[in-house]
């Protein structure tokens, strides 16, 4: 009886204590949010805007705005922590419209939309950043957490993205990009490129996400018809996570226990990957047709072409293990390849104005033994589906790393210009 | 010698009863190379009591067809220019200013909507200049006595109450945005510019402080703001959004335009989504019919398209113009309520619509 009793009040202390730390005690820190959003405005190409140690909580969004060469600086990951916890206003928690703009050492979390935004920036560096909402995976999160969108020149690294509704990290409709060091962990997908020319995904940690790193095209944008990119020396470990973006998103598709899906990806390169753990699927081939969504736009092109997957080691999910039956794609996996998990997957459909024997051009070299490969002939009502690999026994040439183009880096003489 | 101090005193006294700003009409003040003044009152843009809001001489008063919804605030907005400027429309129906030239736009809430003489709360009063070419924008927001307002860069957050017109008692926290907010809107091709003054939305008549009624476009066009033109032939107007005699469409159009198209155009910041509702746009998916979303996160509520044909409920438009979570509602800025009407117009234009399968 006293030992009930003794549980009981401690169970009630720790709900009371629950509830203490609970939204209500924290307190919008206006002075500092004034003081770096005024520093923000003021600042001077080439300015550090240096934000200290400890936890804010915001209720607005902070914004840089057409400055070049600003740094915002904090103290290290998860020692400057902004919260916007309390947020009543703006669709992101740091949204920045400026060229060469450097992001390091802070924390954003909890943010009502997206955590970082930079939009037309030529020239972007975010280094030991981490984003995060800590609800955990929930529906009502924000989409992205690192978001440069409609930019060139595009850096992250060593930075982490947790528990984003949509994509952890995701770099869209960009030119130069490169993402590594990073890690990116429950998040409907891990990291995501779309529409994006020239990219690098090396080096990252995508986990416990749906669906581990997307490479997808979209149409009816303004930057169509994506190409090249490099997904290169990924841990890309154990992504079986519900999928809890809402219904309408891209990434919604997606069915857990995905390692990386090429949709609509052009000129893409998949080489010594560790891909492992999966419950549905290694990789993924797909066309834009496979979503059954309809465009407008003439020269778009859904095709998945001009693709090499190399030297990658897979690891299926040990155990009793079935492919997802939460998502249309999952179903077909498991419908038309006996339930059985993929490595690789293919759903076959081909531009029929190309020819040959591998239309698409599709060049798979894969080491494992025993590896699974399935085309579903998904173009062609699953009527004549395919085990066997040999007719993508080809090579692609590397792809060229990425350069970053002009006004990166500003020479001090140009800040002076700027300044005056 | 006592009677002279007592003389000299008299007449001082005399003196600087005449000089009471309240008696003295002063000119606007525009100095481009000392901008921004701290205190509104600086520029005389509003004569007597600045918070009566009465215009200065030159200070002329316009008013879009249909106007931005703001929270329900009631605004009121002026276009000042120096002598020897003048405006002109271009090619698209916008109007050009050159340098000098100042939009004024008054936030405020009348105490009882149903009275609104009754006493009034002004929040803000923003202006646009354009110095060296580009345009500024510049906040100013009004002390609690009401008689002056001053500059703010980095906005606020201001607890605001009202009567509304059914006598319901209103209460909001107004987000006064910051500069950098301004532009997130005023936003042309990565350039700050202004939104509001088209031609087609300022091609109709307008009651003046005089008592005198006239065209917009003439008026402006009267008094030298405007370079003469067939402005008015050629740009036929938008539709108010109130007006229940013009097409249902007629008046979704101009309210998605006057409240989305700043960010949803092809030269706007949401180009990236390829939702845009201008009014010209003739592309059906650009128009958001059927159109799957980019990167709306959870702004979808589980949604497949921005329009769907004849379901409102399917529709992710009106999903996030109900919304008030910073992360789902659109516009992004500009509002912390839900404007109840424009979304009764959005939903009701959408229902009318021949349903479609939208097949996702």
């Amino acid at each position: 009886m006293r030992i009930t009793l003794i549980v009981f009040v401690s169970v009630m202390i720790m709900i009371a204590c629950k509830q203490e730390i609970d939204t209500a005690s924290i307190e919008v820190n206006t002075d500092v949010y004034n003081e770096i959003q005024e520093k923000l405005i003021d600042a001077k190409a080439g300015d550090i805007i240096e934000i200290p140690e400890g936890v804010f909580e915001f209720d607005r969004p902070l914004s840089l705005d057409g400055i070049p060469n600003v740094t915002i600086k904090g103290a290290g990951m998860n020692k400057t922590i902004l919260s916007f916890k309390k947020q009543v206003s703006g669709a992101e928690g740091l949204k920045v419209t400026a060229d060469s703009v450097t992001i390091v050492g802070l924390t954003i979390q909890d943010t009502k939309g997206d955590a970082i935004k930079l939009q037309d920036c030529n020239g972007v560096t975010i280094r030991d950043v981490k984003t995060t909402w800590t609800d955990g995976a929930k529906g009502t999160n924000g989409g992205y957490g690192l978001y440069p969108v409609a930019s060139r020149n595009v850096l992250i690294e060593n930075c982490e993205a947790s528990y984003a509704s949509d994509a952890g990290i995701y770099v869209g409709q960009s030119e130069n990009v490169i993402v590594q060091n990073s890690y990116a962990h429950h998040n409907v997908a891990g990291i995501e490129i779309e529409n994006c020319k020239n990219a690098i995904v090396r080096k990252c940690k995508a986990e416990n996400n749906t669906g581990g790193i997307l490479v997808f095209d979209l149409p009816d944008l303004p930057a169509g018809n994506g190409h090249t990119c490099t997904i290169t020396e990924n841990e890309i470990i154990d992504n079986n996570l519900k999928n809890f973006s809402p219904e309408g998103n891209m990434v919604a598709i997606v069915p857990p226990g995905s390692g990386i899906i090429l949709l609509a990806a052009k000129n893409t390169n998949v080489f010594k990957n560790n891909i492992k753990g999966h419950k549905t699927l290694g990789v993924a081939i797909a066309s834009f047709h496979l979503t059954q969504r309809k465009w407008e736009d003439k020269s778009y092109d859904p095709f998945t072409h001009d693709i090499s997957i190399h030297d990658n080691v897979f690891e299926r999910k040990g155990g009793i293990t079935v492919p997802d039956m939460s998502k249309e794609f999952g179903k077909m996996i498991s419908y038309y390849c006996s339930a059985k998990q993929q490595d690789i997957v293919y759903d076959g459909i081909f531009d029929d104005k190309k020819s040959g024997t591998n239309p698409m051009n599709l060049c798979i070299n894969e080491s494992n033994e025993d590896l699974r490969f399935t085309n579903v002939d998904a173009g062609n009502d699953f009527e004549n589906i395919q085990k066997d690999i040999a007719v993508y026994n080809c090579t692609l040439d590397a792809l060229p790393e990425v350069i970053f183009g002009e006004k990166v880096v500003i020479e001090t003489s140009e800040v002076e210009e700027i300044n005056k | 010698m006592k009677y002279l101090t007592l003389i000299a005193m008299a007449i001082f006294f005399f003196q600087s009863c005449k000089e009471s700003p309240n008696m003295e009409i002063h000119a606007v003040t525009l100095e481009l190379d000392k901008l921004p003044y701290k205190n509104l009152s600086e520029y005389h843009f509003f004569k007597g009591d600045i918070n009566n809001l009465e215009a200065n001489e030159g200070v002329l008063l316009y008013k879009p067809i249909t106007p931005l919804f703001t929270d329900y605030a009631w605004k009121s907005r002026f276009v000042w220019m120096p002598e020897g400027v003048q405006a002109k429309v271009n090619e698209e129906g916008i109007i050009e200013y050159q340098n000098g030239s100042v939009l004024i736009k008054n936030f405020y809430y009348p105490n009882d909507f149903a009275k609104p003489d009754d006493g009034k709360n002004i929040i803000e009063t923003r202006l646009l200049v354009k110095s060296a070419d580009k345009w500024e924008a510049l906040s100013y927001v009004w002390n609690k006595e009401q008689t002056d307002a001053v500059l703010t860069k980095v906005g606020d957050v201001k607890p605001v109450n009202w009567k509304n017109e059914t006598g319901r008692a209103m209460a909001i926290n107004y987000v006064v945005p910051n500069k950098n907010q301004c532009k997130s809107c005023h936003q042309r091709d990565v350039v700050l510019k202004p939104i509001g003054t088209k031609a087609k939305s300022l091609n109709s008549k307008l009651k003046y402080s005089d008592g005198s009624t006239a065209n917009q476009l003439e008026k402006w066009v009267a008094v030298g703001y405007l370079k003469s033109n067939n402005a008015i032939e050629k740009f036929p107007a938008v539709a108010d959004w109130t007006d229940e005699n013009v097409p249902l469409e007629a008046r979704a159009k101009s309210y998605l335009e006057a409240n989305c198209a700043h960010c949803h155009s092809r030269e706007g910041q949401a180009r990236t989504t390829g939702l845009y509702l201008t009014t010209d746009e003739t592309d059906r998916s650009h128009l958001g019919f059927c159109k799957g979303p980019v990167a709306a996160g959870k702004g979808s509520g589980g949604r497949k398209v921005s329009i769907h044909p004849g379901d409102a409920k399917k529709s992710i438009l009106t999903f996030r113009m109900k919304s008030t979570d910073p992360g789902i509602m659109m516009p992004e800025l500009g509002r912390v309520t839900t404007h109840e009407e424009g979304v009764a117009l959005i939903e009701a234009w959408i229902e009318s619509l021949e349903p479609e399968d939208c097949k996702q």
